[in-house]
This record gives structure tokens, C-alpha cells and sequence, in this order.
């Protein structure tokens, strides 16, 4: 899909998409409202009132279209200090954003002072200018938590971006106000916020794309330049599709993103710059210091991430990383249906005084999770409206008891990470909690228990852990230098799933396995499965299950001018490439028989190429061309990377 | 471990700076057992080592090893690189972490140092080929110090 980009990075906030250069002029005429047009063609006007638009130049620009899986290019990071990427983590329910100021990270506070800022859209019927959607960014009027649960707002868009209608979570967010409708049939999910009324549909990018315009916003008043390049905390499990959408978002709303990084790598970053700084003051000199190796577990209100990372010298290497949508949302829900075991059948119709009641006990529940964090018991007291009242004490051991499955899975995490970085409790020297849930004293002593820890790290801020560590990696990869050296850093990042192609009778064959260092290359030679097959299919896949049903599809193509051959001995040789930057490139080709040269020319795809989880695009494949076009793998002896 | 052998083909692909869009980069390098590490002329081999890729003595301790990889990933990784060889430097940085990878894992290590072993002693035999073939790799070598391949990623 072609989307419109500009050329140059000093463009006006949200005018990014616009395909005519009259809409930046337009622009500075209304000084307080800017055009936002979005994907299905409807037109919003979106406004805020701390804008301010007059301090960028309106020249018109050149416009050009660049395919949106071109957004790469290393031209855009050139290292001029107005082009510093900034660091955004958007988290399911808080966000915030931090920039490099010269000297040290810089976490930015809305008009209301405040650095976390609530993660929601509210749609707000306004008869003078139409719609006008606003975010929880930088809204001057603060809607309190009951407004954002009345159904017009939407929020949790970070657990509802880039999944399928039959995904368990986008199910799971049945309860929340606002409609998620599914179809079950492996396509987006409908989402819609109440307005006037009347259920108005929106898409989890869409309303992504909004709130970033709006921190965009702020964050061009308050340093006073344009903003184009971002660094973006993303979870550990997110898959591809979920990583293209967020960067759709992004374009959207005029940003480009210089990196997406996984939480816990942010974090790592940040811990490498600590141990730098540290040592230096000790020892005076850079010297490579001795390695400190660190679990960072991070739960926040959607994601559960476990890393490990060996630190030396300013260089953090994530040996291996795990994940899963796990978080205070499930938590939450534990509680609710504690509380309240017919939560469902009570609010299958959506009415507004039962949207208006659930809402009432959410932010009881909350506030009693909340509390549960300190005291040992708390006490309920919510008036759902409707006549009837839930007055009743929670105390910790029933709150551990309905949430020990969340807590089961937070533990197989750790083990997982633990045994894919080899290494055993004795082996790491800290342990950094971050993320709100990091706060519930069972989940602390969990972590710190499988790592045999007395305590924790110390130094950093649960909260803002991650948003510094991507202003930093922002600053690292625009190119900005540091006199001080506290620059001087890097984290080597890993994949974080396998990635491979099927070959024949449906099996996932990995070649490029997870926690492999990123920048990767390999390649595997795969052999056909008929007399005289000319023709392959190359089905690429992400995941970890042994078989490709188990695994997100990204895409597929053919490779052709297979010499004929006895199957077997024809050989097809596939190569994956994962540049800095995280992009996948697959190139496929037939080798002559016999020699280590191309019988054509290879092919060359970007992945993902499907444009939405179509998991049936892969049984149309199979229905439609059995297994003539298969691959199968050859002897591992005979792979060229197994040779020793 | 993977090692080119010197043939023409193999030699022009280091020197065109492994550019991805050009199908040669990616060919797999002729195939080569250990057992058959003798048939072939293992000249390069024993010229560059995994050792020269990190810059450190073939009795480096564990510590060294680390430490010059991390010293090294801060010069060549494509996010800390000078943004007009970031291309070159993502081979460059694979090349750097295959080496270190092979290096920092005890047995891999200890295989790698036998199959050099190995190689030496046949490159005595290859004597003749190998005058041969390392001057003109290394010249090459000079020229582009830095772009040939990482053959362990294939």
C-alpha cells in the first residue's frame, strides 16, 4: 500500500499523509486545528490547544510516493542533532516520551506535568468541527478514568494492534467498553467507540496514529523543532504483522521509526550505560571492565518480557529474550470475574448504565490491585449505580489465589529465558523489576526467587526504565556523540522468534533460530519433492512451533527455473537476512545442477508481504496446489553453515 | 566452521563487496567436509583465522575474547558505525560476532582449533598452491580490508 511520505524532515505536524502540498499552507491558516486524513477517507480535524505551529516553516514540500516498506533507507538518520530520534514507549495503559538533551535522557510531561500519560483516544462529538478525536496526551481538560470507561474512548490498543479476530486476546478484550467485534474468521477485528450514540467504528491503528500525533505535538512545542524519527519500545512477542502495524501507525502520524525496540533491550541499554559510568568513576578509564550479566523482567499492563543481557565495556549483548501477552489487563480481569463470577452474562448487552457500572468496578478493582501492593487486605466499597452495591474485603492470599495461572506463566518465562542463555541462578549478578505489575509483591518474589536474589537492582525507575533506554538508543543510532562517552554504547539485539519456511507434510524447518545476534544471514539449501519439479513455493513463517500451523504466516513466492532433476537432487537454496534496523529480507533461487551457481536470477521479497494474518491464505496454497510445488530439507551433514 | 577455498569465484565474491541484491554473495561457498579438508587447498585458512578477525593471539583467554568483540562491535555495528558504511558494516559486524561466537563457546572453540591444526598440517602438503593462492587473496585483501565474507553465516 503506497502512502504518501515526505521527503524531508521538516514537515508540519499530521500533514505527513496528505497527497496535496496545499494542506501544510492550510494548515497555518488555522493555527489551532490540523487535518488528519485517515486511511478509510474519512477526513478528522483534530485540535488541540496548546499547538503551536507558527514556530515551522511552511514551505511548501516535495512530495514523493515511497512504498511504505521502504522506510528504512539509512538517509534518513543522517546525524544532524535536529534530526535526533526520540524515545516512545506506548504502553496498554500508560505512554511516555523521553529525549537525549545534550547530557543526559530527558523524560517530556504534558500540561498537566505529568511524564506517564494515560494510553487512550476519546471520540467526542463536536458539532462545530465534526469529529475530534483526542488523546489522554496532551488534552488540557483531563478526562477522568470513569469518561475513558464509558465506551467513547477507545485504549489497550497496544493489545489489539496487528491480531486477528481469532486471536484469544482480541476475545479477551470483549469486556472492555468500547465494542471489539469478531468474526472468527482471521481477519482484523471490528472496534467502534460510542458516539452520540451511535457505535462508531475505528481500527487499533487508526487510534494509534491519533494518540502519536498527539505526542508528536507536544513534543515539537516543547523542544521547539520538527520530530520525524522515534525509537519505539515494543514487547518481546510481538510478531512481525504486529511490528508492521505499529510502524503504519507511525507513518501516520508523520513519524518515521528509526528503531523498534523490545522493552527489555531498552532497558538493557540503559543498564550498560549505568555499569559504564560506574566503573569509570571506579577505575577512571574506559577499560572493558569485568561482565555483569542481568534478568530484566518487565510487566506492564498488557506484556510480560524476560531478557538476559551481558554487560561490559558499554556493550550490552541480549543473550536471550522471552515474552507473552500477559499483564495487569489479566490481572484485572482475574479479579473482576473473582469478584464478580456472572461478569459476563451481566454485561452482554451494552447498555449505558451497564458500560457506566462495569466501569464504576474496574476502577474499584484496579485500585484495590493497586493497594493489595502494600496492605494485605483491602476493602471494596462500589456503588455499581443500578441499585446494587459490592461492599467486601480482598485480601492478598484470595488475590495470589484467582491470579496463580498469570503467576505460573511469569515463572515459565523466566526458566525459558534462563535455559535459552544458558545460564544458571548463580550466574547473574542483578536483577531489574520494571513495568507497573513488577509492584505486586508476589511477582518480586517470584523473580527474585528463580534467581536466587536477595534483592533487586537499584538505580532505576520501574516506569521509566524503558522510555530512557529508547531516548538513548535513539541518540546512539542518530549518530550523536557524547564528549563524556556516555554514548559510547550499544546493545546487540536478538530476534526474538525462529523464522523458516515449510517444507513438505507441513513442518516448520527454522533458519534463522530466536536470540540469534541481529545483524543475521543464513541460509539453508532445501531439495524437491517430485520427478522433474521446476517450480517451488517458498512459505515463510515466524514462530517456534514445530509445525507451520503453530507459526505466524508472513508471506510466500515461487521460485522457479528449477533445472529438471529426480526429486532430490535439484537444490533450491533460501537465505534470510535481518539487517539492523530488524527488516527480513528472504532471496530464494535454483542452483545449476551440481555447482554453486545461480541457474537464474534469485529472488529477493520483503517480509511480511501478506497485509493481515491470513492464516486461510495458507490453506488456499494447500488446496490449491497440494504438494507439487513442496521442499524438503537435505542431510544436515550436507549444509554448507553445518560443516565444521 | 566454513572456510572459502580459493578458487576464482569465491575470490571475486569477497572482493565485490558482498552487495545482498548480487545473487553471488549468497551462493554457499563450494562444499567442503572436514574429511575432505585435505583435497582442498586450505591456504586461506591458515592465513586468516578466526583469531585475526578479532585481533587477538591464538591463545587468547575468555576474557580477551569478550573484550575484544565488544570493542570491536563498538566500531563496526551498524548502529554505532558512520551512517555511510552501515551496509558494509552489518558484514562486517557478522563476521566479528561468527568469530566470537565459534570462540566463546569452549567446544566450539577447541573443534575450530583442531580443524586449523588439521589444516596447517595439509597446507604443508598444499605448499605450492598456497604460495600461489595467498598472494593474490591477500592482495585483494589489502585493497578492501574489510568486506569479504562471513562464511560461517552460510
Amino acid at each position: 500500500m503506497p502512502l504518501w511520505v515526505p521527503v524531508r524532515s521538516q514537515v508540519a505536524p499530521a500533514a505527513c499523509l496528505s497527497p496535496s502540498p496545499e494542506a501544510p499552507r492550510a494548515l497555518s491558516l488555522f493555527s489551532s486545528s490540523s487535518v488528519f486524513p485517515l486511511p478509510n477517507s474519512q477526513c478528522l480535524v483534530w485540535r488541540t490547544d496548546l499547538l503551536v505551529i507558527s514556530s515551522f516553516r511552511m514551505a511548501e514540500q516535495p512530495y514523493m510516493v515511497a512504498s511504505d516498506s521502504e522506510t528504512t533507507g539509512d538517509d534518513k538518520s543522517q546525524s544532524a542533532f535536529h534530526d535526533l530520534a526520540i524515545g516512545i514507549e506506548v504502553g496498554t495503559s500508560k505512554c511516555s516520551i523521553a529525549v537525549w538533551n545534550g547530557a543526559q535522557v530527558e523524560l517530556l510531561r504534558n500540561t498537566r506535568k505529568q511524564k506517564a500519560m494515560r494510553s487512550y483516544v476519546m471520540f467526542k462529538d463536536d458539532t462545530s468541527t465534526g469529529e475530534v478525536p483526542s488523546g489522554g496526551a496532551s488534552n488540557k481538560t483531563a478526562y477522568e478514568e470513569k469518561e475513558i470507561l464509558s465506551g467513547s474512548a477507545i485504549f489497550n490498543m497496544k493489545r489489539l494492534i496487528g491480531r486477528a479476530d481469532t486471536d484469544p486476546i482480541v476475545h479477551a478484550s470483549k469486556n472492555l467498553p468500547f465494542v471489539v467485534q469478531t468474526l472468527d474468521i482471521g481477519v482484523k477485528p471490528f472496534i467502534a467507540a460510542l458516539v452520540n450514540n451511535v457505535w462508531r467504528s475505528t481500527t487499533p491503528e487508526e487510534v494509534l496514529a491519533i494518540f502519536l500525533v498527539e505526542l508528536k505535538t507536544m513534543a515539537e512545542v516543547q523542544l521547539k523543532r520538527p520530530i520525524r524519527n522515534v525509537v519505539l519500545t515494543i514487547p518481546v512477542s510481538f510478531n512481525r504483522f504486529q511490528q508492521i502495524r505499529v510502524e503504519r501507525a507511525c507513518t501516520m502520524a508523520g513519524l518515521h521509526v528509526l528503531r523498534l525496540m523490545p522493552e527489555p533491550t531498552a532497558v538493557a541499554l540503559l543498564y550498560a550505560q549505568q555499569q559504564q559510568q560506574q566503573q569509570q568513576s571506579l577505575h577512571g578509564s574506559m577499560g572493558s571492565g569485568c561482565e555483569k550479566v542481568a534478568l530484566i523482567f518487565n510487566m506492564g499492563a498488557g506484556y510480560c518480557d524476560v531478557a538476559t543481557t551481558a554487560t561490559a565495556g558499554g556493550v550490552s549483548q541480549i543473550k536471550a529474550m522471552q515474552g507473552c501477552t500477559l499483564g495487569g489487563e489479566d490481572i484485572l480481569k482475574n479479579v473482576l470475574y473473582h469478584l464478580l463470577p456472572n461478569f459476563d452474562s451481566l454485561y452482554s448487552n451494552r447498555d449505558m448504565n451497564k458500560i457506566r457500572s462495569m466501569g464504576l468496578l474496574r476502577i474499584a478493582a484496579q485500585d484495590a490491585i493497586h493497594r493489595l501492593s502494600t496492605q494485605s487486605s483491602v476493602q471494596i466499597n462500589v456503588d455499581l449505580g443500578d441499585g446494587t452495591k459490592m461492599q467486601r474485603v480482598l485480601h492478598q492470599s484470595e488475590f495470589e489465589e484467582v491470579n496463580r495461572n498469570v503467576f505460573e506463566i511469569c515463572e515459565k518465562l523466566i526458566k525459558l529465558c534462563l535455559a535459552d542463555s544458558k545460564l544458571a541462578a548463580e550466574d547473574i549478578n542483578d536483577v531489574i523489576l520494571v513495568g507497573g505489575c513488577s509492584r505486586i509483591p508476589k511477582i518480586r518474589s517470584l523473580v527474585l526467587g528463580l534467581c536466587k536474589k536477595e534483592k533487586e537492582y537499584e538505580g532505576m525507575d520501574a516506569l521509566e526504565a524503558a522510555v530512557t533506554g529508547a531516548a538513548l538508543e535513539g541518540a546512539v543510532a542518530s549518530g550523536i556523540t557524547d564528549p563524556s562517552g556516555s554514548l559510547d554504547m550499544l546493545t546487540i539485539q536478538a530476534t526474538p522468534l525462529s523464522l523458516g519456511i515449510r517444507v513438505h507434510g507441513g513442518g516448520f524447518v527454522p533458519i534463522i533460530q530466536r536470540n540469534t545476534a541481529i545483524p543475521a544471514r543464513k541460509s539453508m539449501i532445501f531439495t524437491t519433492t517430485q520427478d522433474g519439479q521446476t517450480e517451488a513455493l517458498i512459505v515463510v513463517y515466524e514462530g517456534e512451533g514445530k509445525m507451520v500451523e503453530e507459526n505466524h504466516l508472513m508471506g510466500y513466492f515461487k521460485v522457479t527455473a528449477i533445472p529438471l532433476a529426480p526429486k532430490g537432487t535439484a537444490e533450491i537454496s533460501v537465505c534470510m537476512d535481518i539487517d539492523a534496523a530488524n527488516t527480513l529480507r528472504v532471496f530464494a533461487g535454483a542452483m545449476m545442477l551440481g555447482t554453486d551457481r545461480a541457474n537464474s536470477p534469485f529472488f529477493e521479497v520483503r517480509m511480511p508481504t501478506l497485509d493481515d494474518a491470513h492464516g486461510w491464505c495458507a490453506q488456499a496454497l494447500v488446496k490449491t496446489h497440494g504438494s507439487a510445488l513442496d521442499l524438503t530439507t537435505i542431510p544436515k551433514e550436507l549444509q554448507p553453515q553445518k560443516v565444521q | 566452521m566454513w572456510f572459502p577455498v580459493p578458487n576464482s569465484e569465491s575470490i571475486s565474491s569477497m572482493i565485490s563487496s558482498l552487495c545482498l541484491a548480487s545473487p553471488k554473495s549468497f551462493f554457499r561457498p563450494p562444499r567442503c567436509v572436514a574429511a575432505s579438508a585435505a583435497a582442498a587447498p586450505p591456504a586461506v585458512c591458515s592465513s586468516v583465522t578466526l583469531y585475526d578477525v578479532l585481533g587477538i593471539a591464538a591463545g587468547a583467554s575468555g576474557r580477551e575474547i569478550k573484550a575484544a568483540y565488544r570493542r570491536l562491535a563498538l566500531e563496526c555495528h551498524p548502529d554505532v558505525a558512520a551512517v555511510e558504511r552501515r551496509g558494509a558494516s552489518a558484514v562486517e559486524f557478522m563476521r566479528v560476532h561468527a568469530a566470537y561466537e565459534t570462540l566463546s563457546d569452549p567446544e566450539k572453540r577447541a573443534d575450530y582449533d583442531r580443524s586449523v591444526v588439521t589444516a596447517v598440517d595439509a597446507g604443508r602438503r598444499w605448499a605450492p598452491f598456497r604460495s600461489q593462492w595467498t598472494s593474490s587473496y591477500s592482495s585483494g585483501l589489502r585493497r578492501r580490508p574489510r568486506t569479504w565474507e562471513t562464511d560461517q553465516c552460510w
